[in-house]
């Protein structure tokens, strides 16, 4: 049969509109023109001032502890949703229960700030870091739940029965045979989690106070008033490090018989 | 009656944590949006006393409407591109052998997970006045020097559609993983071309991951905020624009939750919808996300 | 009651489905008794009943002169193969096989000493070490069956086991199963719907439909003297023939008057009265068929017949003959060299013959049933039905 190639011809186009910018930026960060406009030779002063840049480094702290603090307690809060969700499935309250975790990962980011932000004030809570935090599990948890939920649906259940069947109470079940099958699953939501926290610029925007700068904030003030090649070399970094945080969780949430 | 309650409990035991995270930090907030929408604005920034109906009145402006119906075509536009270079990629990485298709789901990956911010500011380099495109146009002969590539609604449009593709491309891949390709084979058999074949069996028959894309695309374009006020112009300046300006600039969070109650109702729009036409098919499932 | 596995008066619902409906059973000790069924008779309930992942709506399980309906799975002296084997992916074999004696804290030199002698018994020493994913099924499911008796269960459930085996891999396991049955002596009770795993695995067989139990014998019992048209359309292939007692000949015969048909003489070990309608099956193996008529006997049933359908088999031939307006099935097995003999073709006039001791009267017959006996259509399109007339 005579396959079209059209088809093709637009995946090749799409994958190269895809990389085009990122390797625009990679080669720019080495750069030595400041504008971009024409290689004007190798450097490595970007990355060398961008060390020296002490409110970088604290926007990274920030952004890192953030990020891990939220990690855990969405994946906790998540794995939790996604094992009612499965187990209880279809009942009244896991319909309420599914539409409240599915309903944020449609949601635009720009309602989530300004709810969260209205909130806030309204409650009392002061924005800074704990703020962030907050607002990051509260979108990190769907996203969780959701990886969870997926692994456990290819989940076979009779291994729970099984274990059952030879002694084991609950919550032997659970620590012997359920955790540990579940585990590659969660590392996976976990890992997913982490890097939308570290990437979350909206959300965090609104609910950020003064002196509680995140990466992407600082990112974003960089691009509105800084300096073009520092933000170059600070993305390839980001680059590399989202890059492999993301192999990590495609490895561990591939089910068992996909082909790798 | 002992073993129902017992499951009743470890239910609630299970469900207790996210839902009521969720129902403080997400249902709450989002209420507070649609009531502060109907409190006046104070002149000295933030939310005034007692209830009115003069913030949501004031939307009915002809400059608000021209935002409304901006945010919505550029959302609309975004969309359908999305669509059309998503299908034929997702049936390419489908139709791919089992070590193409890793590879290539890992290229479609990858960019998706670089920082957002980072991405934009790429292309904001590449579409500068100096930047690479600019000059391969004119060398090409396809642009003036005055031509402006960034800060219009093209512009927009572009990295807007960059920033979704995958999300398109993803779940009508999945859906394209579980087609059945010998059904096109006995279209062809039975005397339709390649083309009818496609249009006819095969987007049908993936139906449901279209509408996905659909939604997974148009609904957070519908918010953009960042992308427009960065690579956008005064005049391509969408909902999520305004929202925060009046947030951070005029300090008006009446009218600005007044705006948000237009965005979420025309969120709801396209949602309540699908939901209506599959919610009679049993469970609606939204998505289908592989690989996340 | 003195069995050892017993279910009082058990029902189970599952929404509108009555998957079990007052289901009494006792099963002995050390036998392998299999309850046989279609899909959905609730053969699989009863075993998740008696496993306790099923809680029954009434009735009671007792296992052991013990109670135990209300007892979770976990405190059951029962263990179970499922049809999956459920072997942990995350566990080497040994850790599997020694999962049971881990939870039930037993010392670590009889763990290592119980999971090698296991290891013996199912031949995969050298493999103790792998996961399951390296495993072939049968290699799992002998894993499966070493996980289970090394808790030396007072009965083993066993859940179609042999049914995600290719044939010849199910002809090997049924000979060790059978094996392992005799060695280690439990109580085996084993589900499943393949008759000919029944047969030739049971001391006895408990045929299911729909959630009722229709017979319980040894597979002999079932197989000759069904009791039901089900049983004996479910079993093997069978003929039936409805008619009335026209007069009893003596103590232990009667005449049967069927419409077309010269009566049929047969046994009436229910001493049924002349009057009473009574539904007769007779199984195609005991009929004969040839081209010359066979002498002609007291106790022989015989009549002519016209050749419709016959399908070669290597060791036997299936015919469908129809005798007067009825479909009689007969098979045939080739005593002798096949090629010597002038073959039965179709159209032929043939006699059939049976010794009127062969045939057996069921309890209850039900229309319906005749269809599970696999008839070949007549004419493109035409539905299931066996019906025996026209």
């Amino acid at each position: 049969m005579k396959r079209s190639l059209f088809p093709r011809a637009v995946t090749a186009v799409v994958l190269l509109f895809f990389y085009l910018p990122i390797l625009v930026l990679v080669v720019n960060s080495f750069n030595a023109s400041r504008f971009g406009s024409g290689w004007q030779g190798f450097t490595l002063t970007w990355y060398a001032r961008l060390i020296h840049e002490p409110e970088i480094w604290r926007a990274a702290r920030n952004t890192l502890i953030i990020a891990v603090s939220a990690t855990l307690v969405s994946v906790a809060l998540g794995t939790a949703a996604a094992f009612a969700l499965h187990r209880f499935m279809g009942s009244r309250l896991q319909r309420l229960h599914y539409t409240l975790v599915a309903t944020p990962l449609v949601v635009p980011e720009i309602l989530v700030g300004i709810s969260l932000l209205m909130f806030f004030v309204a409650a009392g809570v002061g924005l800074g870091l704990f703020s962030i935090f907050l607002a990051h599990v509260t979108f990190c948890i769907s996203y969780v739940a959701m990886v969870v939920l997926g692994r456990l649906q290819d989940f076979d259940f009779s291994v729970i029965e099984a274990a059952r069947d030879l002694g084991a109470g609950w919550w032997q079940t659970a620590r012997r045979v359920l955790l540990p099958m579940l585990f590659p699953g969660i590392v996976a939501g976990g890992l997913l989690a982490f890097t939308l926290s570290i990437d979350d610029f909206v959300i965090t925007f609104f609910v950020a106070g003064p002196g509680s700068t995140t990466l992407p904030i600082r990112i974003y003030s960089m691009i509105k008033h800084g300096s073009p090649p520092l933000i170059n070399a600070l993305s390839a970094i980001l680059l590399v490090i989202t890059f492999t945080a993301v192999l990590l969780s495609q490895r561990l949430s591939r089910v068992k018989n996909q082909p790798l | 009656m002992g073993r129902e309650t017992r499951l009743k409990i470890q239910e609630w035991l299970a469900t207790l944590p996210s839902l009521f995270w969720l129902a403080v930090f997400f249902l709450i907030p989002t209420l507070m949006v649609f009531a502060i929408a109907f409190r006046p604005a104070d002149p000295y920034g933030g939310i005034g006393p007692g209830w009115t109906l003069d913030t949501i009145r004031s939307l009915a402006d002809a400059h608000y409407l021209a935002i409304a119906w901006r945010t919505f075509w550029i959302s609309g536009l975004t969309t359908l591109i999305c669509l059309c270079l998503a299908v034929p990629t997702a049936y390419t990485i489908a139709r791919a052998s089992a070590r193409w298709r890793t590879t290539l789901l890992m290229m479609v990956i990858v960019p998706f997970w670089t920082s957002f911010l980072v991405r934009i500011f790429a292309w904001k380099t590449l579409l500068h006045p100096e930047g690479l495109i600019k000059r391969v146009l004119v060398v090409l002969g396809l642009a003036g020097p005055q031509t402006q590539l960034l800060y219009n609604s093209g512009a927009v449009v572009l990295v807007t559609v960059y920033t979704f593709l995958p999300f398109a491309i993803l779940p009508i891949y999945a859906a394209a993983d579980k087609f059945d390709f010998r059904l096109l084979e006995a279209a062809r058999d039975l005397g339709a071309t390649s083309l009818r074949a496609f249009l006819k069996i095969f987007l049908p028959g993936i139906r449901r991951a279209l509408v996905t894309a659909f939604l997974v695309v148009f609904i957070p374009a519908l918010g953009s905020y960042v992308i427009p006020d960065l690579v956008g112009g005064p005049s391509s300046e969408m909902l999520g624009n305004k929202i925060a300006q009046r947030v951070f600039v005029d300090r008006n969070l009446p009218h600005a939750s007044a705006l948000s109650v237009v965005l979420i109702l025309a969120v709801l729009a396209p949602l309540t919808a699908v939901l209506f036409l599959q919610g009679k098919k049993g469970r609606p499932e939204l998505f289908i996300r592989e690989g996340e | 009651m003195d069995g050892f596995l017993e279910f009082q008066n058990v029902s189970k619902r599952f929404g509108s489905v009555q998957a079990v409906e007052n289901v009494t059973l006792e099963i002995k000790k050390g036998e392998f008794f299999s309850l046989l069924g279609p899909s959905g008779c609730g053969k699989t309930t009863m075993l998740r009943l008696a496993a306790g992942f099923e809680h029954p709506d009434t009735g009671r399980v007792v296992l052991d002169g013990e109670d135990i309906t209300g007892l979770p799975p976990n405190k059951r002296k029962v263990n179970t193969i499922f049809q999956s084997y459920a072997l942990f992916p995350h566990m080497t074999v040994r850790e599997n096989i020694a999962f049971g004696l881990r939870i039930a804290k037993k010392p670590e030199k009889e763990i290592k000493a119980e999971v090698e002698a296991m290891l013996g018994l199912i031949r995969m020493k050298d493999q103790a070490q792998k996961k399951p994913d390296l495993l072939s099924g049968g290699q799992k499911q002998r894993v499966a069956v070493a996980r289970a008796l090394i808790n030396k269960p007072s009965v083993l459930l066993l859940d179609e086991p042999l049914a995600a085996l290719d044939l010849k891999l199910r002809q090997r396991m049924l000979i060790e199963l059978d094996m392992i049955h005799d060695e280690v002596g439990i109580t085996f009770l084993y589900v499943t719907h393949d008759q000919g795993e029944a047969m030739s695995l049971s001391d006895r067989i408990a045929v299911m439909d729909s959630g009722r139990i229709e017979q319980v014998g040894t597979p002999a019992e079932i197989y000759e003297t069904p009791r039901t048209s089900f049983v004996a359309a479910f079993i093997g292939d069978t003929n039936f023939f409805e008619g009335e007692v026209g007069a009893v000949v003596d103590a232990e015969y009667c005449r049967l008057r069927v419409e077309g048909l010269p009566d049929i003489l047969c046994f009436n070990d229910k001493q049924i009265q002349p009057g009473n309608s009574v539904s007769l099956s007779i199984r195609p193996e005991k009929v004969h068929i040839s081209r010359d008529k066979p002498e002609e006997s007291a106790d022989r049933n015989i009549m002519p017949a016209v050749v419709e359908d016959a399908i070669y088999l290597g060791s036997n031939t299936k015919y469908w003959v129809r005798a007067n307006g009825h479909r009689i099935q007969v098979m045939r097995q080739h005593f002798r060299f096949f090629l010597d003999e002038k073959p039965i073709r179709w159209n032929d006039p043939v006699w059939i013959w049976w010794h009127a001791d062969d045939g057996f009267m069921l309890d209850r017959f039900r229309k319906a049933d005749a269809g599970l006996v696999a008839l070949p259509p007549q004419k493109v399109g035409e539905s299931d039905e066996g019906s025996m007339k026209g």
